[in-house]
Order: C-alpha cells, then structure tokens, then sequence
C-alpha cells in the first residue's frame, strides 16, 4: 500500500502532496432496556488527498473507493490551483518519518466472536437493569475497532499505524412518577478485548446513582466554592482552558493571539497543565499524529504562566513556533485540524489530599462525573453527573442538575487547591470540532477546587 | 445494486431491506477572511438488514464494488444474535409517492466559482477592522435507492447547500461569537445572502455594550436559535423509541391538552425546497406529515418500522439509516405552526428570504426586565428528557422597559421544558428555518436566571 501511494505521489503535480488511506474493522454491540439492538460487524475503507501549491490554498479530496486515488490526486490539485492567495501557506519543518508503529493490540478484537461480545455487554447491562424496578430503562453499547492507517507525503514521509480502540458505555435511566434520572458509566481504550472484562460494579454504582437521584433536591442556583471530582477537573480543562490553547483558534486573529500571549498569567502557580499524546496506552495517545509528526508531551501552562499551544504544521509555521504533532482528523473523510490528545491537570504537591480542599469550605458544592461539557471560547458550561453540597468542611447530601457555568480567565485564575491524587479518565465518546466527532481524547486530573464558581438552577 | 443485493438475499432469508446512498460534496472554506480551501467528498454505500429465523440483522460497507453474498452473509451473521421481530417491509406502494421537489439544477450545476463567490460576498459584506469572519459554503448532491423484498422501491435525488457565517470579536478578554446560516435544497440568491448579513449585524450591533445581568424568575424571549433547549426534550420524549422503552414523559399522554394551546409542532418531510424533505423514508415507507403537537394537545409520536411493529402501529416514515447499523427514528422538517388567540393559525412562509425582523420578533415591548436568549452553552448535555435544563448564556441581550439595552455574560438559565411550555406568552413574528427547524420566537414566562 506504501508503494501504491507514494506512486501516485510522484504523479501529483502539486508542489506538496499528502495522501492517508485508512481500512477499518469493527464490530458493535448494542443494548436497549433488555433488548438487543444490534450486533453488526463492519468494515470502512476510504482515502483523503491534501495538496498545496504556491500561491495557493488546500486543495481536499476524500473519498471511499480506492481505485479513483489517482483521479483524486489530479483533482485536489485542480482545487488548490481555484483558491488564490496572497499570503501563501506555509509548513513548519517536520523531520521526515518512516516506519510501522503497532500498537498493543492487548486481545485482538478481530479474534472474538461476536457473540462473545454480546455476553459480555449483556452482563454490564444486566447488571444496571437489576439494581432496581425503578431503572426503567438503559442504553448499552461496546465498540471496537481495529485502524489500519497508511499515510504518505512528497517530503518523504511514509508511514503505516495500526491502532485498536475499544469502548463499553452504559447510561441506565432511572424514572418515578414524572422524574427521570440518568447514571452514565464509559470506559474507552486504545486497546483490546482483555482491557474491558470485570467492570460490572461500575455498571451497577452508576445504576444505583441514577435511581438516588430520584429523590436527590436539584442545586441551588448561585455561586459556590466547587470541588471538582477528577474526572470532572479533567472534562474542565479539556473544555475550558484546552480548546484555547488550539492555535488554530489564534493564528489568523491578531486579538485572540494577543489574548493568549505567551508569558501571561492564567492561574495561581499551583496550576500545572499538559497535552500528552505521546503517553503510554491512552485513547489519545498516538505514535504520530495525521500529517506524520511525532506526538509529544506539551506544556501548556507552568506554574500559572501560560507557557505553550496546540500546532499543526500549518499553524506552528505562521507563528514561527514548532509543531506539536496535534493534527489530528476522525477519518479519511475529513482534513486533520488541530486537535487535543491527552490533557491534564498536574498533580499538586505530594501528598495534598481531598480533605485538604474540602477543610474550611462552610457551604460548596462537590461536583463529581461529567455528562459533558461545551466551551464558547471565554465562556464555558459542563455538566457534572451527580453533586453533593459541602457543608462545615463536610461531603453532606446528594444533589442533582449541577451544571457550571463560567469564564474561563476568572475560574481558572480561582484555582487556589490541587490535590496529588492524579488520575487518567479513560472514557468513551469523544471531542468534537468543526465536524468532526467523536474524537478520542483522554482527560487527566486530580481533584481540584474553584475558590468560587456559578453553579445553575433554580434561584 | 439494490436489485442485485435483494436477488442474492432471496432465498436465504426471510425478508430484507436495504438502502443505497451516493452522496457528492463541494466545500469551500474562508478562515479569518481569506479563502483558505476548497475540497470535495464522494462517498457510497449500502445498507442491508435481514429478517433470518425471525431475526433482524444488519450490514453495512462502503466497499467500491460491494459483493452481495458477503454482505448478505454478514446481515445474517449478525441476525442469529439479533431480537425476533414481527417486521412487516411495506409492499409496492398502491399510489404513485408524493410528489415533492428535492433536486434542484441551480444547486447540482453550481460551479466551484460560484460558491467561492458565494462565499466573498459574505466576507465583505461581513468585514468589521475589529471581527474575524469564518465562511464555509458546502453544497451537497445525493442520490438514494430503497427497496425491499415485498416489492417496494424508491428513488430520489436531493440537492442540499449550507453556507455559515461565523463572527468572532475579541475586545481584551472579552469574546463574542455570532454565528448563522442559510441551509435549503435550492441556491440561496442574493436577498437571502443579505438577510444572513443582516442578521448577523443586528445581533453583533446589539452585543457591542456588556450590561448586568439580571436575577430571578423573569420573561424570557427564546430566539429560534436559543428554543433548542426547550425543543429538545419534546424531540426526545415524542420519539416513539423513549415511549416504548418507557422513559419518555409523554407516554400515555396522547390526547392530553399538556401545552399551550397555540402550540402546533409539525414533522413534516414534505416541505418544499428543505434538504431534510424526501418522498419516502429510508425504509420504503411513503413519506407524510405527522402532527407531533396540535393545539397544544400531545397528537402522535413518530415510529420506524420496527419501533411501529413493536407498539403495535404503524410507521409514520420517519426511518433514518445510515451506512452502518440499523435504520432508527429521525425527524425530518420540525415545523412549529402558531395559532393566534382568535384560533387562526399564521402561514409558514416555506421561503428562505423575508425582511430581516427586529431582535426579539416583537415580542419585548411589555417586558419590564428580562432576557432575549439566542445561543445556550451545553445543550443536549444532562438530562435533556426530563425537560429540566440549565445552560450558561452563549448569546443572551437584557431587556429593561421593553427595550434591548445590551449583552449579558456570566448568566445562566434554567427551566423545564413542559411546564414552560404550558403557557406560551407570545410568539414572535421572525419565524425563520434553522437548519431542519422552523420556529418563531417564543416568549416564555418564569424562566430562572442565575447571575454571578
């Protein structure tokens, strides 16, 4: 496949050419309530050609049957040669890559029979199903997935990926009288069968959850100071700080750029945050992102000074800095675009633990879990799983509907404790942006507290 | 290729479905001004489900040359793990399907050049020294074949185009996004382009001053762009799927006057010149109307065949399918018909272009203190079927003494979606489509605004 690439490489005529083909094997499994949606195994195959020219703009063409390669090649030509430009693109360095990166594949998926599959989302189901009758119904589904990603371009680049993904994911809804309520349990991993046996008890703690909520009060509307719950710190800083520091948002916009100045102050010093895509066995992690360069571990912001960004080629070259390998596309049918991988909130001193932050807090709210979360660039929303009220230094009742609102200069400039119980949160689902979703990304963090935050809801 | 899938399925299974799609995108981008790429996307596929042993499965490829046998082999791998159904494929349809325009010429022949040109127009016409402006014109042509064993065949071409508009203004820390579009099967002309324009304007002129927001139970006009919060959770909860599975609020409650009563909301996938309008679903069935809401009273809830097997009913044709997995429920056109006071309903004017109306569609005269909300942050995160909601503004404008006087940040809103809705207190006169959804806007009384 290298060689039938980098053939029709040489025949482009454009000044730089990329091509990435990708052949990918999956099989899905889902439940409703007890019932089997589905159980399908599929196969998705299809190209995508970028090119530029002097002068010019990217010419893009993607699609799914192999043979028209060639064609396709002329054709993205054809489209960069129809968008003039003054100011031409530009690509930052990337030292050229061969080589085959297979990932642990940790219990081929493509060697368990598809009714295995069902047996084992039929017990996490199960298993939410019998926690209660009040758990009306549950939506449960396994995915897996095994990419073959071949990618090659005119500056001599030429690589081949296998990468394995593998999620379970449960929402088990609960409902009395005229209320509902939801738990939500996700795990997703690069990796294989093996990674995702015994998990029933999660299943079930999300379960019981949902029908605690039932009789959980919704929060009071109004401003707290929050803890945040790892998982949730970790969705936090995905969304608000992490989409930011993607230098496609400031590249071409001279206000957003002077807005994230490197150099300037965005938390207290003890607030430490990363992207890894080059940690080890993560759903973000990767050998080398879609325009071939190696990924790696970029400190975004040191001790409260924001001290890096997100890179394409593209976007490291306009700002004359380096690319971090965070060109990242969903599939052959979209263009890479800069992209988060694995994010995080450091750690804080060793040994900081929860009952560090929680101490002198008379009334809070602990947020904990994330059913998502979405960011406007300055504002952002996310929206917890369940929540406690903390009272006189206490976790006290359980609460529901906690969403959090908020700016992100103010919150993250509120900061003020970190805990050093560090976790990675391997979900499923993903990121989403300029179409492109569901992203695989992982979020890491460990507890944090807002000294003070907007939580929604009744007032 | 559906005849040829459904012959080599013939015999080895009971009965089968499947639908072909081919689909072609031209799409040109303009990033901070400056058209940046062009690209296009061609795509096939075909979608097989298999009733075997009374036993539905599925497959799905986008293979260039699809065999037939491994597809059908694979449909009925996947149907020995698959639920019994009782699945009744619709047989040849007795009348000719309704007539209903999905391609357009102007659309399918537009040249590259014209949607660069497109695309300028609204670059410049956009243009502040203080805003970044995002372009992107996609047009889209499909071709769709469905057919089944019992029969039934269909076949249409749809043409489709979307251009948006994005406007980001950075003032210090402050950010203001304005975001709109067109989308419709037919080329938008210049008129629509300017109302686009106009739009933006009115929206980013009234943004420019940061007010306090307000806190309370207040009057809140929710934009068409700004009612998805409240419209999602009735989308969800009329959904013939969440009924059956029993976590839909409304189950049960047909026939209950549970809304206001000049709340009339339409599925209607016959809709003149929308992208989402088809003359039949993705499963053969003959497309119609369904009235999900009519004068407030909860009218019917929309099916699949196999949800509509399974509730002992009949599909209302709205089967959706992709490429891969099984056909599920989707809406097509979400049309909200407004009833006045006197019972008279207003018109839905199907055309893109119109004057472009005031902020708020006319309905902030009498509010003393109050919000007109145009974008939430989150929506369609948390618990969306119960109807409670809690968002963060994304683009919110206070209202003091029937007057807009400026953009509020660091707010959020909350409320339920049914009990809001029970009594509407007025409908604005700026209905307008967004994407698949036509809406006015609505005044909702009660609403909770939280504010730092």
């Amino acid at each position: 496949m290298k060689d039938r690439l980098a053939e029709s490489i040489k025949q482009s005529r454009a000044d730089y050419t990329e091509i990435r083909v990708e052949r990918t094997w999956s099989s899905a499994v889902a439940f409703r309530g007890r019932r089997l949606e589905t159980a399908t195994v599929s196969e998705d195959q299809g190209g995508f050609v970028r090119v530029l020219n002097p002068g010019h703009g990217w010419g893009i063409a993607s699609f799914t049957s192999l043979d028209e390669l060639p064609a396709m090649v002329q054709r993205a030509h054809e489209l960069s040669q129809a968008v003039r430009l003054d100011e031409p693109i530009r690509l930052a360095e990337s030292a050229p890559q061969t080589g085959d990166a297979v990932l642990e594949l940790d219990g081929d998926v493509r060697g368990v029979a598809l009714s295995e599959k069902k047996k084992l989302l039929d017990r996490y189901n199960g298993a939410m199903l019998a926690v209660s009758n009040a758990i009306v119904d549950t939506q449960s589904s396994y995915r897996d997935e095994v990419s073959e990603v071949w990618y090659v371009n005119s500056e001599g680049t030429s690589l081949y990926q296998l990468r394995p993904e593998v999620v379970v994911s449960g929402t088990a809804i609960g409902r009395r009288n005229g209320t509902i309520e939801k738990g939500l349990e996700s795990i997703g991993l690069r990796k294989g069968w093996n990674s995702v046996q015994n998990y029933e008890d999660k299943f079930r703690v999300v379960a019981q959850r949902a029908v605690d909520l039932l009789d959980a009060p919704r929060v009071r509307g109004g401003a707290y100071p929050v803890i945040l719950d790892n998982e949730l710190a970790g969705v936090f800083i995905h969304e608000a700080f992490g989409h930011l520091s993607e230098a496609d948002f400031v590249y071409e916009n001279p206000q957003a750029r002077e807005m994230m100045t490197l150099g300037r102050r965005f938390g207290k010093p003890v607030l430490n945050v990363g992207d890894n895509g080059a940690a080890t066995g993560l759903r973000g992690t990767l050998p080398y992102d879609d325009e071939g360069t190696p990924t790696q571990d970029t400190p975004l912001i040191r001790e409260g000074i924001l001290v890096g960004r997100l890179h394409s080629r593209e976007t490291a070259a306009k700002l004359g800095e380096r690319p971090t390998g965070n060109a990242r596309a969903i599939s052959f049918r979209h263009p890479p675009i800069v992209r988060m991988t694995n994010t995080y909130i450091a750690p804080g001193k060793k040994g900081a633990q929860f009952s560090d932050l929680i101490g002198d807090i008379k009334l809070g709210v602990y947020a904990c879990g994330a059913f998502g979360g979405q960011t406007m660039l300055e504002n952002f929303s996310f929206t917890a799983g369940w929540g406690y009220m903390i009272r006189d230094g206490k976790v006290a009742e359980l609460v529901k509907d906690v969403v959090l609102a908020g700016n992100l200069f103010e919150t993250l400039d509120r900061i003020d404790h970190i805990a050093g119980d560090f976790t990675w949160n391997q979900m499923g689902g993903g990121c989403g942006k300029g179409g492109q979703f569901p992203l695989p990304v992982t979020e890491g963090a460990p507890h944090v507290r807002i000294e003070e935050a907007l939580i929604g809801g009744d007032v | 290729m559906i005849d040829r899938l459904l012959e080599s399925a013939r015999g080895k299974v009971d009965g089968a479905d499947a639908l072909w799609r081919r689909e072609e995108q031209t799409a040109v981008t303009f990033e901070s001004g400056r058209l940046k790429s062009a690209g296009i996307s061609e795509e096939a596929g075909l979608n097989l489900r298999v009733l075997a042993g009374g036993r539905l499965g599925v497959a799905g490829t986008t293979a260039a040359k699809p065999d037939p046998a491994e597809l059908v082999g694979r449909a009925r791998a996947s149907a020995e793990l698959g639920e019994v159904v009782e699945l009744a494929f619709p047989s040849a349809a007795a009348t000719a399907l309704p007539r209903i325009p999905t391609f357009f010429d102007r659309t399918a022949n537009a040249s590259l050049a014209e949607l660069i040109r497109m695309g300028r127009f609204l670059v410049e016409r956009l243009a502040r020294p203080d805003c970044q402006v995002n372009i992107s014109v996609q047009r889209e042509l499909a071709d769709t074949a469905v057919g089944n064993t019992a029969g039934a065949r269909g076949e249409y071409r749809a043409t489709g185009i979307g251009v948006t508009a994005d406007v980001t203004r950075i003032a210090g820390d402050d950010v203001l996004m304005v975001y709109d579009q067109y989308v419709g099967a037919d080329l938008p002309n210049d008129a629509d382009l300017e109302t686009l324009v106009r739009s933006v304007e009115t929206r980013l002129t009234a943004a420019l001053k940061i007010v306090a927001p307000p806190d309370g139970a207040l009057p809140v006009v929710f934009t068409p762009a700004g009612l998805a919060a409240v419209v999602l959770p009735l989308e969800q909860a009329l959904s013939g799927k969440t009924v059956l599975q029993g976590s839909s609020p409304l189950a049960g409650k047909v026939g209950e006057t549970l809304f206001d009563e000049r709340l009339s909301i339409f599925d209607d996938p016959l809709t003149p010149g929308r992208p989402a309008s088809r003359p039949i679903d993705d499963e053969c069935v003959p497309s119609r109307a369904t009235g999900l809401v009519e004068n407030g009273v909860v009218g019917r809830f929309v099916y699949d065949l196999e949800t509509a097997a399974r509730a002992k009913t009949q599909s209302t044709g709205n089967g959706r399918r992709g490429v891969f997995g099984k056909p599920h429920i989707g809406y097509t056109n979400i049309v909200f018909r407004m009833g006045d006071r006197a019972g008279a309903r207003h018109g839905v004017p199907y055309g893109h272009a119109g004057g472009v109306p005031l902020l708020g569609g006319g309905l902030i005269a009498d509010i003393q203190d109050g919000l007109i909300v145009d974008d939430l942050i989150g929506v369609g995160q948390g618990n969306v079927i119960g109807g409670a909601f809690s968002h963060p503004v994304g683009l919110a404008y206070r209202v003091q003494r029937g007057e807009v006087t400026g953009r509020v940040k660091d707010a959020a809103v909350a409320g339920n979606a049914y009990e809001l809705l029970k009594r509407i207190g007025g409908c604005g006169n700026d209905g307008r489509w967004l994407g698949a959804r036509w809406s006015p806007s609505l005044l909702l009384e009660g609403v909770s605004v939280a504010r730092r």
